[in-house]
């Protein structure tokens, strides 16, 4: 069996990748999963491989499971609300059919 | 005339040096368009690496010295290190098409302290010969705290001062705007995110939701890589004898590894260059003459340490070089955080692209024939 779930995905700046992650904690989320990301927006080209030596050119990517659609619309609106206006990013929902994770189906499975 | 001459034959012979040369070449391969990448983490690798050598050299030479000499020129560093960021807020925040916030975050920038700008300064100096207090790399964060403590400081009361004045303006415009049309109906999205995004606003409209807290800003800048790094070598060269491995591998590993860093430098001055000519032009007009401007109020400075207390010729150089150098590795992410309303591209692109390379290819060589000619060393 799968459970459905929401996947919210929000690509944005590496610079918040702790504030990001606390916002997500405290709208309940039960976890999340970040990787380190590139592409190109509307503030250019960012994390394409040119030589830096400090982080303001790298991006993440968290991808967050939720059970209802509320939660994953909190996040989002925090963090856009918060920061969008001033770094780069972009949040947006899929849906999810979770198949196997204890922390989101429970221990008995999906 | 002595002092041009030497200028000259300094000048010469830092472009040939490993510092510069590798910094050059850089740039030229980047604009080349060569495809040579070095790995991000080599890069935090390398700069952990020479600034935790900088800290072992400070903190062995701590050791051994009066701590009271190195009161004053700490004390210049502090100063230096504010009178930057007003310098900015002055200067180049009147110039038009420059705004405000930017200014200050550049002025920020420029005040804080380039930790490979400070290692390529203490290899001339020894290529050199020239004498200087080993801990004079110690004073890094002296100068580095400060500024970009005041620049977020004053770029967040100017923002507030701004957003006070405009809250009054804007109750009278909102009523105005809500009777207005959404103009953008073929942009599916806008429709009804501006909705929620406005009931959120809102409801978090706290009152001193804006207000600058200093201490989150100094305890960032000390998390940072590079001054963490160099403040445990410090620690490490004061309390423990760490004399082994620094001679076996931190030293000898220093030129080579910043020669590296240099490479890394060049590439990216040259690919920031095309975003800095998308900002206004004053800002390359400000980050050529600014590095002048700082190193030699730091000169100054440090040359009243020296009458005073004795602080030496190559002291002076180091302080008005770390003065002249603009943070290219834990600064801009402080500012970034700190005034997140500034325009990176300007700021970072100023300092890392005409900023730096003045300070480490023209400003080393002159202050050290500036120092020669006056101190005669």
């Amino acid at each position: 069996m799968a459970k459905q779930a929401n996947k919210l995905v929000i690509v944005t700046e590496k610079v918040l990748l702790k504030k990001v992650a606390k916002i997500i904690d405290e709208c309940g989320a039960k976890g999340y999963t970040v990787m380190q990301s590139g592409g190109k927006g509307s503030r250019n080209v960012r994390s394409s491989g040119q030589p830096s030596s400090s982080d303001t050119e790298a991006n993440v990517k968290f991808e967050i499971l939720t059970e209802n659609r509320e939660m994953a619309e909190d996040i989002a609106d925090k963090v856009a609300l918060k920061y969008f206006n001033n770094y780069a990013g972009i949040a947006y929902i899929c849906s999810a059919e979770v198949l196997y994770g204890q922390s989101f189906c429970g221990p008995d499975g999906c | 005339m002595d002092f041009v001459s030497l200028f000259v034959k300094d000048f010469i012979l830092q472009l040939q040096s490993p510092t510069l040369a590798f910094l050059i070449g850089g740039m030229i391969i980047a604009a080349l368009g060569s495809e040579l990448v070095i790995p991000e983490s080599i890069c935090t690798i390398i700069v952990f690496m020479l600034l935790t050598k900088i800290g072992l050299t400070g903190g062995i030479a701590i050791r051994n010295s009066n701590l009271l000499d190195m009161v004053l020129p700490m004390i210049s560093a502090i100063i230096i290190g504010i009178i930057v960021v007003f310098i900015a807020r002055y200067t180049l925040a009147k110039l038009p098409n420059v705004k405000v916030v930017d200014a200050i975050a550049t002025g920020g920038l420029f005040g804080a302290v380039s930790g490979s700008t400070m290692a390529a300064g203490l290899t001339v100096l020894e290529e050199q010969n020239i004498q200087y207090e080993a801990w004079a790399g110690a004073l890094y964060p002296f100068m580095d705290i400060p500024a970009l403590v005041t620049a977020i400081v004053i770029a967040n009361i100017y923002l507030n001062k701004k957003k006070k004045k405009s809250v009054a303006a804007q109750s009278i415009k909102e009523e105005s705007l809500s009777k207005q049309p959404v103009a953008a109906g073929d942009y599916p999205a806008q429709q009804d995110y501006p909705s929620t995004r406005q009931e959120y606003r809102s409801q978090q409209q706290d009152p001193d939701d804006n207000r600058v807290k200093v201490w989150p800003i100094i305890q960032e800048s000390l998390q940072g890589s590079a001054l963490s790094a160099m403040l445990l070598g410090l620690a490490l060269g004061i309390l423990t004898k760490p004399e082994t491995v620094y001679e076996g591998f931190y030293d000898p590993a220093f030129r080579g590894l910043l020669s590296i860093l240099m490479l890394v430098m060049g590439i990216e001055a040259w690919s920031r260059l095309g975003e800095l000519r998308k900002v206004a032009q004053w800002y390359i007009v400000y980050s050529v003459v600014a590095p002048f401007l700082h190193g030699c109020i730091a000169f100054g400075l440090g040359l009243i340490a020296h009458y005073t207390v004795g602080f030496s010729m190559g002291g002076v150089v180091i302080l008005a070089v770390i003065a002249s150098s603009s943070s290219d590795i834990s600064g801009p992410p402080t500012l970034r955080a700190g005034i997140p309303s500034a325009n990176p591209s300007s700021y970072i692109g100023a300092s890392t692209a005409v900023g730096t390379p003045i300070a480490i290819g023209v400003c080393i060589p002159f202050f050290i024939g500036l120092a020669q000619a006056i101190g005669g060393i």
